[in-house]
Formats: structure tokens, sequence, C-alpha cells
């Protein structure tokens, strides 16, 4: 495979963008000195294009906008092995989350709509239902990414099984758990929080 | 026995595809005599969707159930490893930082009670009861069955949050098993990923990580695998039959919650543990061992 050269230019820096990385994670890019242990033990790094020490070296480039054209941070499962190695202390897994927040903030440009899909259909449950319901979640999941056969086999097996709850209450504190919501869109509005 | 109280937070997938989890805790938890409570009106904790694109909800989810949990007494007892980590991180964060922290309150309109104990019910079964007073409930000592104990990512990640066990060789579920009378393996993959979420979005991958962890176990000479985790139980179980399909293997492996296993060795009659509920049927293995 011919292997493409990465070029960096100055136009596509941007600092004040890591910046906010490093604020929303609580967690400084410039302590990494590219060891790549966090790639060595990540279980994702095989599907990533940038794996985790080089978002890091990414950002301490200022280059995030190349970051989110990618799929690595969607491919990303949260198993906190690279915060746990790092002899540097550089809190990958709380940097992965800020980056998706800044692409899910933009809507975009992200590639990986799947991923985003179950996201957004996820939260929508808490706050319709205040818990999870599998069963609803994979319907609408299926509908909506128009895979409607996915996972189809697993469902009759499922149910009999007693593992899928077909019926489903609402939580009694429902206006409680609207209010969570909304207060946090409002302190958003006015640009008092994250 | 002194008094054990705790105030138990199931968590989303316990009242649904877990249900065998929620049910063999309730019933190991009454056969030890240990009081639990159910948090009232607790709501999802946000799992990995809600800290992957949105921590100031993640917070203030973690952080009203906390709040709700204020309504009864006792350590907060928690089942599955996703709630335990979101739980745990939501304090550990708050407690760091004064920012966030003013804004979770803005969000919740409450205190947050960042003291209370969060603990996993391993935590409860292996340190608060103790292995010595367990292994004085065994009515049928697990023995001869070799168990693979499957950790996950979430248990013991990052070190400074959970602060269950050692991060990289941990041996509280082995602690655990050898009180009931169960062999463990060493093995390879205990602390590798599953694939966690991504079962929805991404299957694919899961059935290539999960395939390496049935592998691994299979080749320590495991019988089973045992698991503290609904979202590892669901790769691992229900999607075995797949993963034996696309990589033309055959497992036939168990997957047990540490309460079903810890239940047997009780005496709690098998149909209380919710052991027809597995994908996967242990009921051969546990014949062969004697064990039902
Ligand atoms: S482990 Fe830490 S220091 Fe090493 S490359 Fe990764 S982030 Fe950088
Ligand atoms: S948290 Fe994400 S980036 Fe870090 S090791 Fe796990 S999958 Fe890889």
């Amino acid at each position: 495979m011919k292997k493409k050269k990465m070029l960096l230019s100055q136009e596509t820096m941007d600092i004040a963008m890591v910046r906010k990385v490093e604020s929303l994670s609580g967690t400084s890019v410039r302590r990494c000195f590219q060891c790549g242990k966090c790639s060595a033990g990540c279980p994702m790094a095989t599907f990533m294009e940038h794996p985790p020490n080089r978002v890091v070296r990414l950002l301490q480039l200022g280059q995030w906008q190349r970051i989110l054209a990618g799929r690595s941070i969607w491919y990303c499962a949260s198993c906190e092995t690279c915060s746990t190695r790092c002899p540097n202390k550089v809190h990958l897994a709380s940097i992965m989350d800020a980056l998706r927040k800044l692409s899910w903030d933009h809507d975009g440009p992200s590639k990986e709509s799947y991923v985003q899909l179950a996201n957004k259909l996820f939260l929508q449950n808490i706050r319709t239902y205040g818990r999870q319901y599998e069963m609803r979640l994979a319907a609408v999941f299926n509908v909506k990414s128009g895979q409607f056969l996915k996972d189809m086999m697993l469902g009759p097996k499922l149910l009999t099984k007693g593992k899928l709850k077909v019926f489903h209450q609402k939580n009694k504190n429902m206006a409680e758990i609207e209010k969570i919501f909304s207060r946090i869109e409002e302190m958003r509005r006015k640009g008092e929080a994250l | 026995m002194s008094e054990l109280r705790y105030a138990y937070y199931p968590g989303c997938s316990l009242h649904a595809s877990a249900s065998e989890y929620d049910l063999s805790t309730r019933e190991v938890f009454a056969a030890l005599s240990i009081g639990l409570d159910e948090v009232p009106d607790w709501i999802c904790c946000g799992a990995t969707p809600a800290h992957n694109v949105d921590e100031l909800l993640s917070l203030s989810l973690c952080a009203k159930n906390l709040e709700l949990a204020e309504q009864v007494s006792g350590d907060m007892a928690v089942a599955c490893a996703a709630c335990f980590s979101r739980l745990k991180f939501a304090q550990h964060v708050l407690k760091e930082d004064d920012r966030k922290l003013h804004q979770v309150e803005q969000a919740i309109d409450a205190k947050v009670p960042l003291e209370r104990n969060v603990k996993h019910l391993l935590e409860i079964l292996v340190r608060d009861l103790g292995a010595k007073r367990l292994g004085q409930a065994v009515k049928k000592p697990l023995s001869g069955l070799k168990v693979a104990c499957y950790y996950g990512c979430l248990l013991t990640r990052p070190p400074e949050v959970p602060q269950l066990d050692d991060c990289e060789a941990p041996t509280i579920m082995e602690q655990l098993l050898h009180a009931v009378g169960a062999e463990t393996v060493d093995w390879t993959h205990k602390m590798e990923c599953c694939g966690a979420n991504f079962t929805l979005s991404r299957p694919g991958v899961v059935l290539q990580l999960s395939n390496a962890i049935l592998d691994s176990a299979k080749a320590a000479g495991a019988d089973c695998i045992m698991v503290g985790c609904p979202l590892c139980h669901g790769n691992l179980d229900i999607r075995q039959k797949e993963i034996e399909g696309v990589y033309h293997r055959s497992y036939d492996m168990p997957i047990f919650y540490l309460t079903q296993l810890v239940g047997l060795a009780l005496g709690v009659p098998a149909d209380r543990l919710g052991l027809d509920a597995l994908i996967v049927s242990p009921q051969r293995l546990l014949r062969e061992r004697k064990l039902l």
C-alpha cells in the first residue's frame, strides 16, 4: 500500500479549539511525549485511521479538524486503557469524550452517523421514559438506519427468554428529569455551561 | 452476623435484558441476610452515550441518582459495571472541578452527595461481608468448576476512579470464586474490551473482540466465564452463536453472572437464579459437575 504523507499547514492550526478540548477534558495534551503506550493497548486502534497517540499529536499541532473529519473518535469504546497506562497522565479517554462533544455540537463533519444516531436515540429515551428500554432502542435504531432486518434472528429468542420488555412504563419523576434536560439547555443558551 | 444494608441501584439492563442478574442478586442477598432497598424512581445513568457526547448531562443524571438514593440508607450497591463506573466517575470529577459541580447542582437543583459510598456487588460480597463469612454460608461448593473471571474495562479502569482492585491484575473475582469452592484459570483476556455498547451500532467490532475473549478462555481450559456487567454478558452470551458462525469456531461456553454462581453455591434453587434465561445453556456443564 502506498503511504500518503500527512501534510500539516499552519493555516489549519487552531490552538483555541485545542484549549477548549483541554478544558472540557481536564487534561493537557502538552504532557504527551509520544511514547505510543496508549495505542499499543487500545483495542480499537486497528479500526482507527489515527490511533490514540496520533490524536494527541494532532491536537498538539492544532489540527483538530483533521481528527473530527475522520472516524477515530467514533471507534473509541471508552475502555479507559489509554488513560490507565499513560505514563504522563494524559487522560485520553476524556479527550475522546471532549472531541465527540465538539463533533456532536457541530453535528458533523463526522462520517460515523450510526454511532451518532445510536447515541441520540439513547438520550431521547432517557428524556421520554427516564430509563432505557433496549427493545425500543434497537427497533428505532434499525428503522432509522435503514437496517430493518439487522439482528432479526436475535429478536424472537430474546423475547422467549424474557430478555426484551415489550411494555414499559414511564418513571414517576418524569417532570424532574425533563427539568434536568431543559435547565442544561437553558444554561447553554446563556453560555453558562459546558 | 452484623446488619448489612444497602441502597440498591439495579440500572436499566437489569430490568430488561439482564433480568436474571437482578433476580439472582436479590436471591443471593436474601440468602446471606443482606438488606437491599431499591432506590425509588432511579433513572438511567446515561451510560456511554451521555458521557460520549454530553459530559454535563452525564454528570447530572448520575448526580440525580445519587440524590434519589438519599431516600434509602446504607452504601449504594450497584450491579452493572457500567453504571458503577459512571456513578463513581461523576463523584470523582465533581470533587475535583468546582465549575462542573456548580453547573450540575444548578441542573438538578440540589446538592450532590459526593461522599456517599458507591460499591459494586463484588466489593460487598468479598470485602464488606468477607470471603470467610461467604465461605461459611456455602452449601454446595462449586468444586471442579473451572471459571475464567472476566473483568472487562470499567470495574478497574482508570485506577483513580473505581478503586475496586489493581487496574492491571485484579483478583477480587478470583477471591469470590475461591470462597465458594470453584477453580479459576489464568488467562490472557480478563481485562480486554468486548466492544461494549458498539453492539447496536457496530456489531462487527463486537464479534471480533468478543471472539478473542472466548478463544482465550477456551485455550486456558475454562468451562465457563463469569462476568459482572450486563454489556459484557450480552456480547459474550447473546452473540456467541453468531461469533461461532462468523469465525467457524465452537465454544459452547456458558457465561454466568457472578450472582448466579454464588447463588448456586449457596443452595439457591436453580430456577430462582434465571439460569434458563442464558442463551448458551449451562445445563449440560452443571449436570456434569453435579451442580444441578
Ligand atoms: S501513552 Fe500518554 S505520553 Fe504516551 S503517546 Fe499516549 S498520550 Fe502520549
Ligand atoms: S478509551 Fe478509546 S482510545 Fe482509549 S484505549 Fe479505549 S478504545 Fe482506545
